[in-house]
């Protein structure tokens, strides 16, 4: 039946599905391993003067080892700790999932393409950015794959949508060109968990599971690393979806301008940009400022009540 | 015209995502931080769009916006003929 291998743009639910199919008897999914990311990281190469690629793939060309050759020994050193790993779980089939994997889907492809069946999902951007933000304000720094973005983009919201235009365009792309692909969009799992996962389990071929879902939420057994929030839920809801109707209303306008286009070439409604003038951002400066103040004098009146 | 109740719980819904289910005319809205103080700009904004009145700093207490029977009232008596 060959691995699974999942894709989705960091906060787009991959911690979720992924104990989804931890949970099913033939498929071993393990905790983050980076072992595909790994092994798309040999495969960098840099593009020196005239066209020139320095790296792994060109410089074992030299050697007399052809792409092929080199694909197959990566993709064989790489399965084979997910295949050991299924082994010893007692399953017949590995999934795979690593979140910061989507900065390396053009590479991952190379890798697995024709061998796996590629599950691909997809949230909406600003909640993803919301999302991210909070990932960052509570580990305190960046993954090395958003360097780029934060060094290019001096606001962190700002660099997390285009991380999200990003890796969401390279995941989309892969969706469209390969024949065993399917996507799975963050809303609709959590609203319709059950017939999302039966959708999937159907595309890689195995049966419907009706327990899957309770012992997916229940199990605390595979720790590692991964979103920690999944396991504070023993519900899958959707108190995650559309937070990003909370984020102050310039700070939506900023977003929907970088990841509306993407948004509907997602299928996702853009979102509605009001104009705003700078008499109105005045207004608003003011306006907060006031809140604040209430919000100290309510604050006052309690401490003097005590 | 004045703003309505359903015009006020549509925007609380679906503009700063209040769960209107569980919010009645007198349940506290900045207090019970069911809206925090981001949301609370963009209500007053909305307000000040509906009633065509500019809100001054007099106005802007918890005891005139806490409550949608409170903003209500607020709204009828701020709104321009």
């Amino acid at each position: 039946m060959g691995g699974i291998v999942i894709l989705g743009t960091p906060r787009s639910g991959t911690t979720l599905l992924r104990r989804i199919l931890d949970a099913h008897p033939n498929i071993a999914c393990p905790p983050e391993t980076y072992v595909l990311s790994g092994a798309a990281r040999f495969l960098h190469e840099d593009t020196f003067s005239r066209g020139l690629r320095i790296g792994a793939l060109t410089g074992l060309g030299y050697a007399g080892f052809s792409e092929d050759e080199v694909l197959g020994r990566l993709r064989q050193f790489a399965f084979g700790f997910l295949d050991e790993h299924a082994a010893k779980a007692g399953k017949t089939r590995w999934a795979h999932k690593t979140a910061f994997d989507a900065f390396y889907v053009e590479r991952i492809r190379k890798i697995c393409s024709g061998h796996v069946h590629f599950v691909c999902l997809k949230r909406h951007g600003l909640d993803v950015v919301g999302s991210l933000h909070e990932l960052v304000d509570k580990t305190g720094g960046f993954v090395e794959e958003l360097h780029h973005y934060v060094r290019r983009y001096p606001e962190p919201l700002v660099a997390y949508a285009h991380a999200w235009v990003d890796t969401s365009t390279a995941i989309a792309k892969l969706a469209h060109a390969e024949p065993k692909a399917m996507t799975v969009t963050y809303e609709e799992l959590a609203a319709d968990p059950q017939r999302v996962v039966d959708g999937i389990l159907e595309f890689v071929g195995e049966a419907p599971d009706p327990g899957l879902l309770d012992r997916a939420l229940t199990d605390a057994s595979s720790v590692g690393f991964g979103d920690w929030k999944t396991y504070s839920k023993r519900k899958i809801d959707t108190t995650s979806v559309e937070r990003w109707r909370k984020l102050p209303v310039p700070t939506q306008h900023e977003l929907a301008e970088i990841c509306n286009p993407t948004l509907e070439l997602l299928g996702y409604a853009p979102v509605v940009i009001e104009d705003e003038d700078d008499e109105d951002a005045r207004r608003r400066y003011e306006l907060g400022l006031l809140v604040n103040r209430m919000r100290a004098a309510k604050a006052e009146g309690e401490s003097s009540e005590t | 015209m004045a703003l309505t109740k359903d015009a006020l719980l549509t925007y609380l819904q679906k503009k700063l995502r209040v769960d209107v289910s569980k919010v009645d005319d007198d349940s506290e809205l900045f207090s019970s931080g069911l809206i925090d103080s981001f949301a609370m700009v963009d209500l007053l904004v909305f307000l000040e769009k509906q009633t065509g009145s500019k809100l001054g700093p007099e106005h802007i207490t918890v005891e005139n916006f806490d409550s949608v029977s409170r903003i209500l009232s607020f709204a009828t008596e701020h709104t321009k003929a």
